[in-house]
């Protein structure tokens, strides 16, 4: 009962970061059509310049998302507008938005690799190896104090987004461009800049990511792709765009993951979200949440 | 399955009649496929001839040809139906995989048993298909990636084939001087042999019917093509030379390990080939292939062997997307400069 | 001065063909418009022209005096010109106010935006009733109502609406139309597009016959509803058909 309680603990505490590292990602789709293959890739340039901020200047890493959101941010409605204009309207919009986001993934990756050389990096603020204990009986349960900070973070950032979502004008034309992007255009909302905009939004919620991630995963520079189709999976789940769906798609597996880690072993935890996304897929392609998967 | 109509030997099927070219333009093809073909066969011994270093430029062509083996069997699924696979490294994977294990268990070379591999491959495909094609746009590619994490994770854990560590392949016992030219004439079949099938699935019905599902799915169904079994049967098809060359590349290798063949970034690499050459073609995944080979070269010897050569790699897909999205000899077909000695459809 | 010019414009759609040839309309003020003509004739492409969303080629459309292709549909609703297009495009997952709210997203005044929504309500009281029912909800008729109520929320000079019966059983459709010829009392110049081209002209003051991309005709709309010879050129087989269901 205990270990059960324990493993449920570990799994909702690490589905509450997943959350916020997927709501950036299915943010993009809903409101562009962008399936962002480099949004794991810029979660680890957060998480390198977390790292690089701790290791120069100790800056703590939850609070050294007060640089990264900013950052990329920027980086976000920069690349937005590199890239993704010239390719509007085209045959296949959405698939080439994967392809060309593969394009950044791989420079960023290698970039990283470049600068950080493919070592395993963690951040390691004093947090990260304490935890606070329950006794319960013979035995206790255990909650790590990293990821519970976390966790209480990620839920946060999720809840201020969803304010800013419903409650500013920028937030309407965010959701009435994902909703409508005609009926949007319609209504006197310059979609580009909102688009722009939003991906910007979408990155600053990657920079957060990774500022949490650093000091939570061990990281280096191709890791990102095992994030990646976990960040998929679960959006796949959730029903893409839909932020709400993100976030219990995250909670899910990320407990399912914890069990049958439990269960099988960690090596075997990944499978419960390719396991979901197959079963998902195979059976409603749509996700599980979310309406219907507009491709 | 049930529902599924092997389309019995699709290539065979029904040709499409060719449009009539003009026959200097036929002629330059046959020329220049004539002189590559010879170049490609007599390669060893020029090089032995003209490099000191003639193993490592046997080294070069093994790897360029196996390449050009993957992008042209990827451009089956990927340029012809236009369902664009992140994952088919996994055939890679099982090809150097069974072919090796046969090694190790029964001794039978894999020079002998890299068809059987491709076969492996093929029927991975089908059952792979079968589930990852019920999908069409993103969703297919990201249930492709799914698919080579899954089969990354059961190798990782398989004890039988060495989980992580992979195992070790006894090594090919040939002359020392001439070890190198098995492999390559192996890759060199591979290579041809994926051209060849690229350029008669190009000619045939089955072809065409490809290219209607890349165009416009609803239409090429309500066209009446069982554009399930056509992606299916293109899936898999794309499978058999990819496993192939796995199973040869192993043997060069000498061991098996999962990450020497499903990274992502191989995943990625033949998609790229045949993107940057031109999609949908049957040059362009050969012209894809070797640019991209060049750049790396090239890029290593500028910047030594280090990871920025996918940066470059990266730069250049970008460039070819936003301003030549048709690719090398998809853009100078179009625009009409596509020279004949490139035209191979 | 016309209120809005539009010359020799020719537009199409990415590297297709033209679908407007050379078009050239003038729109006055207080004046309303019903352009008729049969399919392919490039009616809803010239409100799409004219709304920013599609650039012409060439020509120039002028409205109140400056020229105004290749503005954005925001700039282009911010200076007074509302396109409603043939589909209701609603937010299907906010509630009617939230739609009609998103009316006047270029509306900064609060104040000003309940005002209005009063207005609106009043115009169309079956929407009052569903305020906070989902958009996506509602029936054909009603998210047409939704749309047109959502226009007027930013109160334009000119109301461009792209086929408002379609698909819309006949005692809707009819009550649409009435609201619509109401509109001119609040100082909107509406221009209409209607496959029904007897109820779209019936609603209107002047009728603007299109073929193939240009104009072929233009003058009052009870004379070309009148006159038997345009009638068989270009409204010949709907007319037919209407007289036959009547």
């Amino acid at each position: 009962m205990i270990s059960l309680l324990q493993v449920l603990i570990l799994g909702l505490l690490l589905g509450g970061v997943y959350a916020l590292m997927a709501s950036g990602l299915t943010l993009l789709f809903g409101v562009m059509r962008i399936v962002n293959l480099a949004h794991a890739a810029l979660i680890l340039v957060a998480a390198y310049i977390t790292l690089l901020l701790f290791d120069r200047f100790g800056l703590d890493p939850i609070l050294s998302a007060l640089v990264t959101m900013p950052v990329m941010f920027g980086l976000g409605v920069g690349l937005y507008l590199l890239l993704f204009p010239r390719i509007e309207g085209s045959h296949r919009y959405v698939e080439m938005t994967v392809l060309l986001t593969f394009g950044v993934a791989l420079i960023v990756e290698g970039l990283l690799a470049f600068i950080f050389t493919g070592i395993f990096r963690q951040a390691r603020p004093g947090y990260v190896m304490d935890a606070f204990r329950f006794p319960i009986g013979d035995s206790q349960l255990f909650v790590p104090t990293g990821q519970l900070y976390a966790m209480a973070v990620s839920l946060t950032l999720l809840a201020g987004l969803w304010v800013f979502l419903q409650l500013t004008r920028t937030g309407r034309a965010i959701r009435a461009t994902t909703q409508n992007r005609a009926a949007a255009q319609i209504v006197g909302i310059n979609v580009r800049r909102i688009s722009a905009l939003a991906f910007g939004v979408g990155l600053a919620l990657a920079g957060a990511s990774g500022s949490l991630v650093s000091f939570i995963f061990p990281f280096f520079p191709s890791k990102h792709w095992q994030w990646i189709a976990l960040m998929l999976a679960l959006i796949v789940l959730g029903g893409m765009g839909s932020i709400k769906g993100a976030v219990l798609g995250a909670l899910i597996l990320a407990v399912a993951a914890a069990f049958v880690s439990d269960t099988f072993g960690a090596t075997w935890s990944p499978i419960a979200f390719y396991l979901a996304l197959f079963l998902i897929l195979l059976v409603r392609p749509q996700g599980f949440f979310g309406a219907k998967m507009r491709l | 399955m049930s529902d599924l109509p092997i389309v019995e030997n699709p290539v065979e099927a029904e040709t499409v009649p060719e449009e009539p070219q003009p026959a200097s333009g036929r002629t330059a093809r046959r020329v220049a496929v004539i002189v590559i073909l010879t170049l490609v066969l007599l390669f060893p011994l020029i090089a032995r001839s003209v490099f000191p270093s003639y193993n490592y430029v046997m080294q070069l062509g093994i790897v360029l040809l196996m390449w050009i083996a993957m992008s042209s069997s990827w451009n089956i699924i990927g340029g012809f139906a236009g369902y664009i696979s992140l994952g088919h490294a996994v055939f890679y994977a099982i090809g150097g995989y069974v072919s090796g294990m046969i090694l190790i268990h029964w001794g039978l070379s894999p020079f002998l048993t890299a068809p059987l591999a491709g076969l492996a491959a093929v029927a991975f495909g089908v059952v792979a298909g079968l589930i990852t094609l019920r999908t069409r746009g993103p969703a297919f590619i990201i249930s492709t990636i799914a698919l080579l994490f899954l089969t990354l994770l059961f190798l990782d854990n398989w004890e039988f084939v060495g989980g992580t560590d992979g195992v070790n392949l006894p090594l090919a016992s040939f002359p020392v001087e001439w070890l190198k030219a098995p492999f390559y004439y192996a890759m060199a079949l591979g290579a041809i042999g994926s051209v060849y099938l690229s350029h008669r699935v190009a000619h045939s019905k089955f072809g065409l019917g490809l290219r209607a599902i890349s165009q416009d799915e609803t239409k090429a169904e309500v066209a009446g093509i069982n554009t399930r079994a056509y992606k299916v049967t293109a899936f898999a098809l794309s499978a058999f030379f990819i496993g192939s060359v796995g199973a040869i590349w192993g043997y060069t290798l000498t061991y098996l390990r999962p990450v020497a063949f499903l990274a992502i970034a191989i995943a990625a690499r033949m998609v790229l080939m045949a993107i940057i050459g031109g999609r949908g073609t049957v040059a362009g995944p050969v012209v894809g292939a070797v640019l991209i080979f060049a750049v790396d070269e090239f890029a290593v010897r500028q910047f030594g062997e280090t990871s920025l050569n996918i940066v470059v790699v990266g730069v250049l897909l970008l460039v070819v997307l936003l301003f030549f999205p048709l690719g090398v000899v998809g853009s100078l077909r179009n625009s009409g400069r596509l020279p004949a000695f490139l035209d191979w459809d | 001065m016309a209120l809005l010019e539009v010359k020799e414009v020719v537009a199409g759609y990415g590297a297709g063909p033209d679908i407007l040839t050379g078009v050239s309309v003038t729109i006055e003020e207080g004046t309303s418009y019903c352009i008729v003509g049969p399919n392919g004739a490039g009616k809803s492409t010239l409100l799409r022209a004219i709304a920013g969303i599609l650039e012409p080629r060439s020509g120039e459309i002028v409205f109140q005096g400056s020229k105004v292709n290749g503005l954005r549909p925001d700039q282009m609703l911010a200076a007074g010109v509302c396109f409603v297009p043939q589909d209701p495009s609603l937010f299907p997952t906010m509630t009617v106010r939230e739609n009609l709210a998103m009316g006047a997203y270029l509306v900064p005044d609060r104040q000003l935006i309940r005002q209005r929504l009063d207005l609106v309500f009043e115009a169309f009281p079956a929407l009052a009733d569903r305020q906070s029912q989902n958009a996506g909800t509602l029936s054909g008729g009603e998210q047409q109502m939704v749309a047109l109520g959502r226009s007027l929320m930013i109160e334009p000079k000119v109301l461009m609406i792209d086929e408002p019966s379609l698909g819309l059983a006949p005692m809707v459709a009819d009550l649409i139309f009435e609201r619509i010829r109401g509109f001119g009392a609040l100082g909107i110049t509406v221009v209409l597009v209607e496959q029904n081209a007897v109820k779209g002209l019936e609603s209107s003051d002047w009728g603007i016959v299109l073929d193939l991309g240009s104009k072929e005709f233009e003058g009052p709309a009870d004379g070309i509803l009148a006159d038997p010879r345009i009638r068989e050129l270009y409204l010949g087989k709907q007319l037919a058909r209407k007289e036959h269901l009547l």
